[in-house]
Protein backbone atom coordinates (compact mmCIF):
# COMPACT_ATOMS: atom_id res chain seq x y z
CA UNK A 1 0.00 0.00 0.00
CA UNK A 2 1.75 3.28 -1.46
CA UNK A 3 -0.58 5.58 0.03
CA UNK A 4 -3.47 5.27 3.43
CA UNK A 5 -5.22 8.18 2.33
CA UNK A 6 -5.14 9.52 -1.23
CA UNK A 7 -7.61 12.10 -2.62
CA UNK A 8 -7.44 13.51 -6.48
CA UNK A 9 -9.42 16.18 -7.25
CA UNK A 10 -12.18 14.95 -4.92
CA UNK A 11 -14.58 17.96 -4.99
CA UNK A 12 -17.54 18.32 -3.00
CA UNK A 13 -19.99 21.37 -2.66
CA UNK A 14 -20.02 22.99 0.79
CA UNK A 15 -23.40 23.49 2.60
CA UNK A 16 -23.84 27.74 2.70
CA UNK A 17 -20.98 28.42 0.64
CA UNK A 18 -20.27 29.48 -3.30
CA UNK A 19 -17.33 28.25 -3.30
CA UNK A 20 -16.76 23.82 -3.68
CA UNK A 21 -13.82 22.37 -1.81
CA UNK A 22 -11.34 20.49 -4.16
CA UNK A 23 -8.85 18.62 -2.50
CA UNK A 24 -5.52 16.40 -3.57
CA UNK A 25 -3.40 14.79 -0.65
CA UNK A 26 -1.73 12.09 0.08
CA UNK A 27 -0.79 10.34 3.29
CA UNK A 28 1.56 7.07 3.73
CA UNK A 29 1.31 4.53 6.15
CA UNK A 30 1.98 5.84 9.52
CA UNK A 31 2.37 9.68 8.53
CA UNK A 32 0.21 11.68 10.84
CA UNK A 33 -1.46 15.02 8.74
CA UNK A 34 -2.65 17.81 10.76
CA UNK A 35 -5.06 19.95 8.77
CA UNK A 36 -4.91 23.51 10.07
CA UNK A 37 -7.18 26.67 8.79
CA UNK A 38 -10.60 28.41 9.61
CA UNK A 39 -13.38 27.33 10.49
CA UNK A 40 -15.80 26.45 7.39
CA UNK A 41 -12.74 25.72 5.25
CA UNK A 42 -13.93 22.42 4.89
CA UNK A 43 -11.04 20.66 6.66
CA UNK A 44 -14.07 18.25 8.54
CA UNK A 45 -15.74 18.07 5.20
CA UNK A 46 -12.10 16.54 4.04
CA UNK A 47 -12.13 13.94 6.77
CA UNK A 48 -16.26 12.56 6.06
CA UNK A 49 -14.80 12.25 2.58
CA UNK A 50 -12.00 9.91 3.67
CA UNK A 51 -14.44 8.32 5.92
CA UNK A 52 -17.05 7.53 3.65
CA UNK A 53 -19.95 9.87 5.10
CA UNK A 54 -19.84 12.19 2.04
CA UNK A 55 -19.40 11.13 -2.16
CA UNK A 56 -17.81 12.86 -3.99
CA UNK A 57 -19.11 14.51 -6.47
CA UNK A 58 -15.53 14.28 -9.17
CA UNK A 59 -12.56 12.64 -8.18
CA UNK A 60 -11.43 10.15 -6.19
CA UNK A 61 -11.09 8.86 -2.40
CA UNK A 62 -8.93 5.88 -1.72
CA UNK A 63 -8.58 4.68 1.78
CA UNK A 64 -6.54 2.14 2.62
CA UNK A 65 -6.30 0.67 -1.08
CA UNK A 66 -10.11 0.89 -1.59
CA UNK A 67 -12.04 3.32 -3.72
CA UNK A 68 -15.24 4.78 -1.32
CA UNK A 69 -17.08 5.21 -4.29
CA UNK A 70 -16.85 2.12 -5.40
CA UNK A 71 -18.04 -0.04 -1.69
CA UNK A 72 -21.47 -1.15 -1.63
CA UNK A 73 -22.21 -1.21 2.59
CA UNK A 74 -20.94 -4.30 3.72
CA UNK A 75 -17.23 -3.17 2.29
CA UNK A 76 -17.70 0.25 4.07
CA UNK A 77 -18.66 -1.22 6.92
CA UNK A 78 -15.50 -3.73 6.92
CA UNK A 79 -13.48 -0.89 6.19
CA UNK A 80 -14.06 1.30 8.88
CA UNK A 81 -13.66 -1.58 11.58
CA UNK A 82 -9.96 -0.40 10.48
CA UNK A 83 -10.03 3.14 10.72
CA UNK A 84 -11.29 5.60 14.03
CA UNK A 85 -13.18 8.04 13.82
CA UNK A 86 -13.73 11.04 15.96
CA UNK A 87 -16.19 13.70 14.89
CA UNK A 88 -16.85 17.23 16.44
CA UNK A 89 -19.97 15.41 17.85
CA UNK A 90 -18.99 12.44 19.50
CA UNK A 91 -21.80 10.15 19.53
CA UNK A 92 -21.86 8.40 22.30
CA UNK A 93 -24.64 6.00 22.85
CA UNK A 94 -27.05 8.10 25.24
CA UNK A 95 -28.00 5.04 27.12
CA UNK A 96 -24.89 3.11 27.79
CA UNK A 97 -22.38 4.10 30.42
CA UNK A 98 -18.80 5.65 29.11
CA UNK A 99 -17.24 2.37 29.81
CA UNK A 100 -19.82 0.19 27.62
CA UNK A 101 -20.14 2.93 24.91
CA UNK A 102 -15.76 2.16 24.72
CA UNK A 103 -16.52 -1.63 24.87
CA UNK A 104 -18.88 -1.39 21.88
CA UNK A 105 -17.01 -1.90 19.01
CA UNK A 106 -15.18 -4.84 20.85
CA UNK A 107 -18.42 -6.47 21.91
CA UNK A 108 -20.10 -6.05 18.50
CA UNK A 109 -17.11 -6.71 16.32
CA UNK A 110 -15.17 -9.65 18.21
CA UNK A 111 -17.91 -10.90 21.11
CA UNK A 112 -15.57 -10.13 23.54
CA UNK A 113 -16.93 -11.05 27.24
CA UNK A 114 -15.97 -9.08 30.62
CA UNK A 115 -13.33 -10.70 31.30
CA UNK A 116 -10.82 -9.99 27.60
CA UNK A 117 -12.80 -6.85 27.64
CA UNK A 118 -11.10 -4.96 30.96
CA UNK A 119 -7.69 -5.90 30.26
CA UNK A 120 -7.89 -4.24 26.68
CA UNK A 121 -10.25 -0.95 27.65
CA UNK A 122 -9.14 0.13 30.98
CA UNK A 123 -5.14 1.17 29.97
CA UNK A 124 -6.98 3.39 27.66
CA UNK A 125 -9.54 4.92 29.85
CA UNK A 126 -6.32 5.68 32.46
CA UNK A 127 -4.09 7.08 29.94
CA UNK A 128 -7.20 9.27 28.88
CA UNK A 129 -8.13 10.16 32.51
CA UNK A 130 -11.46 8.75 32.35
CA UNK A 131 -11.15 5.94 34.76
CA UNK A 132 -13.19 8.14 37.66
CA UNK A 133 -15.75 8.51 34.84
CA UNK A 134 -16.16 5.16 33.58
CA UNK A 135 -20.09 4.32 35.20
CA UNK A 136 -21.01 8.05 33.90
CA UNK A 137 -23.64 8.14 31.43
CA UNK A 138 -23.06 11.00 28.30
CA UNK A 139 -24.99 13.30 29.54
CA UNK A 140 -23.21 13.43 32.67
CA UNK A 141 -19.94 14.23 31.28
CA UNK A 142 -18.23 17.22 29.47
CA UNK A 143 -17.75 17.97 26.33
CA UNK A 144 -14.43 17.40 26.62
CA UNK A 145 -15.03 13.86 28.58
CA UNK A 146 -17.10 13.05 25.94
CA UNK A 147 -15.08 13.96 22.97
CA UNK A 148 -12.11 11.71 24.96
CA UNK A 149 -14.37 9.09 25.08
CA UNK A 150 -15.39 9.08 21.50
CA UNK A 151 -11.33 8.81 21.08
CA UNK A 152 -10.83 6.09 23.81
CA UNK A 153 -13.53 4.29 21.68
CA UNK A 154 -11.88 4.49 18.59
CA UNK A 155 -8.44 3.56 19.52
CA UNK A 156 -9.37 0.32 22.02
CA UNK A 157 -10.12 -1.53 18.20
CA UNK A 158 -5.98 -1.03 17.39
CA UNK A 159 -7.01 0.78 14.17
CA UNK A 160 -4.76 1.09 11.00
CA UNK A 161 -6.29 4.84 10.63
CA UNK A 162 -7.34 7.06 12.39
CA UNK A 163 -9.24 10.31 11.27
CA UNK A 164 -9.78 12.90 13.95
CA UNK A 165 -11.94 16.16 13.91
CA UNK A 166 -11.14 18.49 16.83
CA UNK A 167 -10.34 16.19 18.87
CA UNK A 168 -8.48 18.87 21.38
CA UNK A 169 -11.66 21.40 21.56
CA UNK A 170 -13.38 21.57 24.29
CA UNK A 171 -10.31 20.08 26.68
CA UNK A 172 -8.57 21.93 29.72
CA UNK A 173 -4.63 22.39 29.43
CA UNK A 174 -4.40 19.47 31.24
CA UNK A 175 -6.66 17.08 28.78
CA UNK A 176 -4.43 18.51 25.94
CA UNK A 177 -1.11 16.81 26.83
CA UNK A 178 -2.76 13.58 27.86
CA UNK A 179 -4.76 13.28 24.45
CA UNK A 180 -1.24 14.75 23.19
CA UNK A 181 0.78 12.16 25.16
CA UNK A 182 -1.64 8.90 24.48
CA UNK A 183 -1.83 9.77 20.83
CA UNK A 184 2.01 9.94 20.55
CA UNK A 185 2.20 6.59 22.09
CA UNK A 186 -0.29 4.95 19.77
CA UNK A 187 1.34 6.02 16.94
CA UNK A 188 4.66 4.52 18.37
CA UNK A 189 3.17 1.06 19.40
CA UNK A 190 0.60 0.84 16.35
CA UNK A 191 2.40 2.88 13.38
CA UNK A 192 -1.47 4.08 12.76
CA UNK A 193 -1.70 6.63 10.21
CA UNK A 194 -3.61 9.63 11.64
CA UNK A 195 -5.34 12.43 9.61
CA UNK A 196 -6.47 15.33 12.23
CA UNK A 197 -7.83 18.59 12.38
CA UNK A 198 -7.64 21.74 14.70
CA UNK A 199 -8.31 25.11 14.42
CA UNK A 200 -6.61 25.91 17.30
CA UNK A 201 -2.75 25.40 18.17
CA UNK A 202 -1.41 22.55 19.64
CA UNK A 203 1.41 20.52 20.85
CA UNK A 204 0.18 17.78 18.41
CA UNK A 205 1.22 20.16 16.04
CA UNK A 206 5.10 19.31 17.01
CA UNK A 207 4.71 15.51 16.51
CA UNK A 208 3.34 15.65 13.33
CA UNK A 209 4.58 14.72 10.04
CA UNK A 210 3.29 17.42 7.58
CA UNK A 211 0.76 19.70 8.52
CA UNK A 212 -2.00 21.25 5.31
CA UNK A 213 -3.35 25.03 5.97
CA UNK A 214 -6.64 24.31 4.18
CA UNK A 215 -8.43 27.78 3.27
CA UNK A 216 -11.72 28.17 0.85
CA UNK A 217 -11.72 24.08 0.13
CA UNK A 218 -8.48 23.70 -0.97
CA UNK A 219 -4.95 23.23 0.57
CA UNK A 220 -3.21 26.17 0.08
CA UNK A 221 0.38 25.36 2.02
CA UNK A 222 1.70 21.71 3.50
CA UNK A 223 5.14 20.90 4.78
CA UNK A 224 6.59 20.45 7.97
CA UNK A 225 6.04 22.62 10.87
CA UNK A 226 9.53 23.79 11.14
CA UNK A 227 9.23 24.67 7.17
CA UNK A 228 5.64 26.35 7.70
CA UNK A 229 6.86 28.19 11.01
CA UNK A 230 8.91 30.02 7.97
CA UNK A 231 5.89 31.17 6.43
CA UNK A 232 5.39 35.05 5.82
CA UNK A 233 1.03 34.59 5.98
CA UNK A 234 0.28 36.19 9.30
CA UNK A 235 -3.32 33.99 9.04
CA UNK A 236 -1.68 30.43 8.60
CA UNK A 237 0.85 31.73 11.48
CA UNK A 238 -2.25 31.91 13.71
CA UNK A 239 -2.88 28.30 13.78
CA UNK A 240 0.69 27.26 13.98
CA UNK A 241 0.68 29.36 17.31
CA UNK A 242 2.92 31.34 16.26
CA UNK A 243 0.84 34.72 15.21
CA UNK A 244 0.47 37.80 17.00
CA UNK A 245 -1.50 37.43 20.08
CA UNK A 246 -1.76 33.60 19.60
CA UNK A 247 -0.93 31.24 22.60
CA UNK A 248 1.65 28.69 22.21
CA UNK A 249 -0.29 25.76 24.24
CA UNK A 250 2.86 23.92 23.17
CA UNK A 251 5.35 25.74 24.91
CA UNK B 1 -55.72 18.64 -9.45
CA UNK B 2 -54.34 15.71 -11.82
CA UNK B 3 -50.69 17.21 -11.02
CA UNK B 4 -51.50 16.67 -7.21
CA UNK B 5 -53.04 13.08 -7.29
CA UNK B 6 -50.07 12.23 -9.50
CA UNK B 7 -47.15 13.79 -6.82
CA UNK B 8 -49.62 12.06 -4.14
CA UNK B 9 -49.54 8.65 -6.15
CA UNK B 10 -45.43 8.65 -6.92
CA UNK B 11 -45.13 9.52 -3.43
CA UNK B 12 -47.05 7.07 -1.64
CA UNK B 13 -45.30 4.67 -4.14
CA UNK B 14 -41.79 5.55 -2.69
CA UNK B 15 -42.86 5.40 0.67
CA UNK B 16 -43.74 1.84 0.20
CA UNK B 17 -40.66 1.02 -2.11
CA UNK B 18 -38.31 2.31 1.09
CA UNK B 19 -40.87 0.55 3.43
CA UNK B 20 -40.11 -2.63 1.13
CA UNK B 21 -36.06 -2.11 1.05
CA UNK B 22 -36.47 -1.98 5.46
CA UNK B 23 -38.63 -5.40 4.93
CA UNK B 24 -36.08 -6.77 2.83
CA UNK B 25 -32.59 -5.40 4.35
CA UNK B 26 -34.29 -6.86 7.92
CA UNK B 27 -34.98 -10.01 6.96
CA UNK B 28 -31.39 -10.46 4.63
CA UNK B 29 -29.97 -9.40 8.35
CA UNK B 30 -31.58 -12.52 9.85
CA UNK B 31 -30.35 -15.12 7.72
CA UNK B 32 -26.75 -13.35 6.37
CA UNK B 33 -23.72 -15.45 7.34
CA UNK B 34 -21.20 -14.25 9.74
CA UNK B 35 -21.38 -14.09 13.57
CA UNK B 36 -20.55 -10.40 13.87
CA UNK B 37 -22.67 -8.47 15.81
CA UNK B 38 -25.19 -11.17 16.50
CA UNK B 39 -25.02 -11.51 20.09
CA UNK B 40 -25.71 -7.54 20.40
CA UNK B 41 -28.08 -7.89 17.95
CA UNK B 42 -29.59 -10.38 20.49
CA UNK B 43 -29.48 -8.11 23.77
CA UNK B 44 -30.86 -5.29 21.79
CA UNK B 45 -33.94 -7.34 20.49
CA UNK B 46 -34.15 -9.50 24.27
CA UNK B 47 -34.53 -5.72 25.70
CA UNK B 48 -37.26 -4.53 22.85
CA UNK B 49 -39.04 -7.80 23.57
CA UNK B 50 -39.23 -6.52 27.14
CA UNK B 51 -40.30 -3.22 26.97
CA UNK B 52 -42.75 -4.52 23.90
CA UNK B 53 -44.00 -7.40 24.98
CA UNK B 54 -43.55 -7.75 28.87
CA UNK B 55 -43.77 -4.07 30.07
CA UNK B 56 -47.06 -3.97 27.96
CA UNK B 57 -49.01 -6.42 29.83
CA UNK B 58 -50.96 -4.75 32.66
CA UNK B 59 -52.23 -1.62 29.95
CA UNK B 60 -53.37 -4.69 27.56
CA UNK B 61 -54.83 -6.83 30.43
CA UNK B 62 -56.74 -3.54 31.46
CA UNK B 63 -58.05 -2.86 28.22
CA UNK B 64 -58.87 -6.06 26.97
CA UNK B 65 -61.10 -6.94 29.92
CA UNK B 66 -62.68 -3.61 29.91
CA UNK B 67 -63.92 -5.09 25.78
CA UNK B 68 -64.14 -8.06 26.90
CA UNK B 69 -66.61 -7.12 29.73
CA UNK B 70 -68.64 -4.67 27.03
CA UNK B 71 -68.56 -7.24 24.42
CA UNK B 72 -69.79 -10.56 26.59
CA UNK B 73 -72.25 -8.23 28.79
CA UNK B 74 -73.75 -6.97 25.35
CA UNK B 75 -73.61 -10.09 23.76
CA UNK B 76 -74.83 -11.86 26.96
CA UNK B 77 -77.60 -9.81 27.87
CA UNK B 78 -78.70 -8.95 24.04
CA UNK B 79 -79.05 -11.74 22.13
CA UNK B 80 -81.39 -14.12 24.60
CA UNK B 81 -83.68 -11.79 24.09
CA UNK B 82 -84.02 -12.28 20.39
CA UNK B 83 -83.23 -16.07 20.94
CA UNK B 84 -80.00 -16.24 19.94
CA UNK B 85 -78.25 -17.69 23.19
CA UNK B 86 -76.33 -19.77 20.14
CA UNK B 87 -74.59 -17.14 18.73
CA UNK B 88 -72.75 -15.79 21.72
CA UNK B 89 -69.85 -18.09 20.81
CA UNK B 90 -69.74 -17.08 17.25
CA UNK B 91 -70.22 -13.54 18.24
CA UNK B 92 -67.11 -13.33 20.68
CA UNK B 93 -65.08 -15.31 18.13
CA UNK B 94 -65.69 -12.28 15.48
CA UNK B 95 -66.07 -9.46 17.27
CA UNK B 96 -62.82 -10.20 19.90
CA UNK B 97 -60.67 -12.47 18.57
CA UNK B 98 -61.14 -12.01 14.88
CA UNK B 99 -60.97 -8.25 14.84
CA UNK B 100 -61.23 -6.38 17.40
CA UNK B 101 -58.42 -8.63 19.49
CA UNK B 102 -55.68 -7.66 17.14
CA UNK B 103 -56.40 -4.28 16.35
CA UNK B 104 -56.51 -2.95 19.30
CA UNK B 105 -53.05 -4.95 20.12
CA UNK B 106 -51.44 -3.19 17.23
CA UNK B 107 -52.79 0.52 18.27
CA UNK B 108 -51.33 -0.10 21.83
CA UNK B 109 -48.25 -1.28 20.53
CA UNK B 110 -48.28 1.61 18.22
CA UNK B 111 -49.03 4.10 20.93
CA UNK B 112 -46.26 2.65 23.32
CA UNK B 113 -43.55 1.16 21.25
CA UNK B 114 -43.65 2.33 17.85
CA UNK B 115 -43.72 6.36 19.05
CA UNK B 116 -40.76 5.38 21.40
CA UNK B 117 -39.12 3.58 18.56
CA UNK B 118 -39.64 6.45 16.25
CA UNK B 119 -38.48 8.87 19.12
CA UNK B 120 -35.66 7.23 20.11
CA UNK B 121 -33.76 6.75 16.34
CA UNK B 122 -34.86 10.76 15.63
CA UNK B 123 -33.01 11.72 18.66
CA UNK B 124 -30.09 9.31 17.91
CA UNK B 125 -29.96 10.39 14.63
CA UNK B 126 -29.70 13.72 15.65
CA UNK B 127 -27.25 13.71 18.01
CA UNK B 128 -24.98 11.78 15.53
CA UNK B 129 -25.21 8.48 17.27
CA UNK B 130 -26.21 7.16 14.14
CA UNK B 131 -23.37 8.43 12.61
CA UNK B 132 -21.28 7.30 15.01
CA UNK B 133 -22.09 3.53 14.97
CA UNK B 134 -21.73 3.60 11.37
CA UNK B 135 -18.26 5.06 11.00
CA UNK B 136 -17.47 1.98 13.78
CA UNK B 137 -18.54 -0.49 11.78
CA UNK B 138 -21.83 -1.01 13.03
CA UNK B 139 -24.14 -1.83 9.97
CA UNK B 140 -27.53 0.49 11.46
CA UNK B 141 -29.53 -2.40 9.57
CA UNK B 142 -28.43 -5.08 11.32
CA UNK B 143 -28.09 -3.28 14.95
CA UNK B 144 -30.69 -1.09 15.15
CA UNK B 145 -33.48 -2.26 12.77
CA UNK B 146 -33.24 -5.48 12.76
CA UNK B 147 -33.17 -6.28 16.33
CA UNK B 148 -36.82 -3.97 16.67
CA UNK B 149 -38.79 -5.32 13.63
CA UNK B 150 -38.11 -9.15 15.10
CA UNK B 151 -39.05 -7.81 18.98
CA UNK B 152 -41.83 -5.87 17.53
CA UNK B 153 -42.94 -9.17 15.77
CA UNK B 154 -42.98 -11.62 18.31
CA UNK B 155 -44.43 -9.25 21.02
CA UNK B 156 -47.35 -8.63 18.61
CA UNK B 157 -48.26 -12.05 18.20
CA UNK B 158 -47.83 -13.05 21.87
CA UNK B 159 -49.61 -9.77 23.31
CA UNK B 160 -52.50 -10.78 20.39
CA UNK B 161 -53.12 -14.17 21.80
CA UNK B 162 -52.67 -12.50 25.48
CA UNK B 163 -55.09 -10.02 24.93
CA UNK B 164 -57.75 -12.67 23.31
CA UNK B 165 -57.41 -14.82 26.07
CA UNK B 166 -57.77 -12.25 28.82
CA UNK B 167 -60.79 -10.86 26.81
CA UNK B 168 -62.83 -13.82 26.18
CA UNK B 169 -61.93 -15.45 30.09
CA UNK B 170 -61.51 -12.34 32.09
CA UNK B 171 -64.63 -10.40 30.08
CA UNK B 172 -66.43 -13.46 31.44
CA UNK B 173 -65.28 -13.63 34.94
CA UNK B 174 -66.13 -10.03 35.17
CA UNK B 175 -69.78 -10.31 33.46
CA UNK B 176 -70.76 -13.23 35.01
CA UNK B 177 -72.11 -11.08 37.99
CA UNK B 178 -74.92 -10.22 34.90
CA UNK B 179 -74.78 -13.12 33.08
CA UNK B 180 -76.85 -16.57 33.67
CA UNK B 181 -74.84 -18.68 31.65
CA UNK B 182 -72.68 -21.18 33.37
CA UNK B 183 -69.17 -21.31 32.10
CA UNK B 184 -68.63 -24.55 30.67
CA UNK B 185 -71.68 -23.45 28.31
CA UNK B 186 -69.98 -20.19 27.67
CA UNK B 187 -66.67 -22.44 26.90
CA UNK B 188 -68.11 -24.85 24.89
CA UNK B 189 -69.50 -22.25 22.65
CA UNK B 190 -66.60 -20.04 22.17
CA UNK B 191 -64.23 -23.64 21.60
CA UNK B 192 -67.16 -24.52 19.11
CA UNK B 193 -66.99 -21.12 17.16
CA UNK B 194 -63.32 -21.10 17.21
CA UNK B 195 -61.24 -22.62 14.52
CA UNK B 196 -57.39 -23.25 13.25
CA UNK B 197 -58.50 -20.89 11.16
CA UNK B 198 -58.93 -18.05 13.13
CA UNK B 199 -55.48 -19.35 15.45
CA UNK B 200 -53.95 -18.73 12.29
CA UNK B 201 -55.13 -15.29 11.00
CA UNK B 202 -54.58 -13.94 14.60
CA UNK B 203 -50.60 -15.08 13.89
CA UNK B 204 -50.69 -13.80 10.72
CA UNK B 205 -52.11 -10.57 11.36
CA UNK B 206 -49.72 -10.31 14.58
CA UNK B 207 -46.73 -11.16 12.21
CA UNK B 208 -48.17 -8.67 9.39
CA UNK B 209 -49.03 -5.36 11.66
CA UNK B 210 -46.03 -6.30 13.94
CA UNK B 211 -43.62 -6.02 10.82
CA UNK B 212 -45.21 -3.01 9.64
CA UNK B 213 -45.14 -0.92 12.71
CA UNK B 214 -41.67 -1.92 13.18
CA UNK B 215 -40.61 -1.25 9.93
CA UNK B 216 -42.90 2.14 9.61
CA UNK B 217 -41.47 3.81 13.07
CA UNK B 218 -37.71 2.70 12.21
CA UNK B 219 -38.19 4.43 8.84
CA UNK B 220 -39.55 7.51 10.09
CA UNK B 221 -37.26 7.40 13.62
CA UNK B 222 -34.01 6.74 10.84
CA UNK B 223 -35.77 9.80 8.24
CA UNK B 224 -35.14 12.56 11.04
CA UNK B 225 -31.94 14.89 9.77
CA UNK B 226 -30.62 17.94 12.17
CA UNK B 227 -33.28 18.71 14.11
CA UNK B 228 -35.07 17.81 17.24
CA UNK B 229 -38.52 19.65 16.51
CA UNK B 230 -38.25 17.02 13.00
CA UNK B 231 -38.70 13.83 16.35
CA UNK B 232 -41.92 14.57 17.11
CA UNK B 233 -43.37 15.23 13.48
CA UNK B 234 -41.88 12.21 12.73
CA UNK B 235 -43.22 10.54 15.25
CA UNK B 236 -46.69 11.49 14.82
CA UNK B 237 -46.86 10.72 10.89
CA UNK B 238 -45.44 7.23 12.38
CA UNK B 239 -48.09 6.60 14.35
CA UNK B 240 -50.82 7.44 11.88
CA UNK B 241 -49.51 5.78 8.96
CA UNK B 242 -49.50 2.67 11.23
CA UNK B 243 -52.32 2.50 12.22
CA UNK B 244 -53.40 3.21 8.68
CA UNK B 245 -51.44 0.64 7.35
CA UNK B 246 -52.64 -2.14 9.82
CA UNK B 247 -56.30 -1.24 9.14
CA UNK B 248 -55.52 -1.97 5.31
CA UNK B 249 -53.48 -5.13 6.35
CA UNK B 250 -56.67 -6.22 8.32
CA UNK B 251 -59.04 -5.39 5.94
CA UNK B 252 -56.57 -7.80 3.20
CA UNK B 253 -56.21 -10.52 5.62
CA UNK B 254 -60.02 -10.39 6.67
CA UNK B 255 -61.19 -10.21 2.83
CA UNK B 256 -58.72 -13.05 2.00
CA UNK B 257 -59.43 -15.51 4.82
CA UNK B 258 -62.80 -15.55 5.35
CA UNK B 259 -64.81 -13.90 2.37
Amino acid sequence: MKFAIELTNAQVGMDGEEWHVDFTLAVKPGECVLLVGPGRSGKGLLLKLCAGLVAPEQGTVRVLDHDLVALDEEGLSALRRRMGVVLQQPGLRSNMTLYTNVCLPLVYHQGIDEEELRPRVVPVLEALGLTSLQKRFPAQLTTGEARCAALARALVMNQELLLLDEVMAGLDAEMVMRVDRVLAEYRRAHAVTILATLHNPSPMLEHADRIAFVRQGRIEAAGSYAEMLTTSDAALRVYLGGGPGSSRLAS
Amino acid sequence: MIGWLGQRTIDGYLYLTDLSAHVYVTLREMVSPGRQGRWAALRVTLRQMLFTGVDALPVISAIALMLGLIVITQAGTQLPKVGGEGLIGSIIVVVIIRELGPLLTAFIVIGRSGTAITTELGNMRVAQEITALELIGIRVSRYIVMPRVVAVVLSMVCLMFYFDAVAVLGGFIIARIKLTIPFHVFAQAVAQSLSLVDVLVTAAKGMLFGTAVAVICCHHGLSVRSSYTEVPQQTTTAMINSVTICLLLDILVTVTAYF
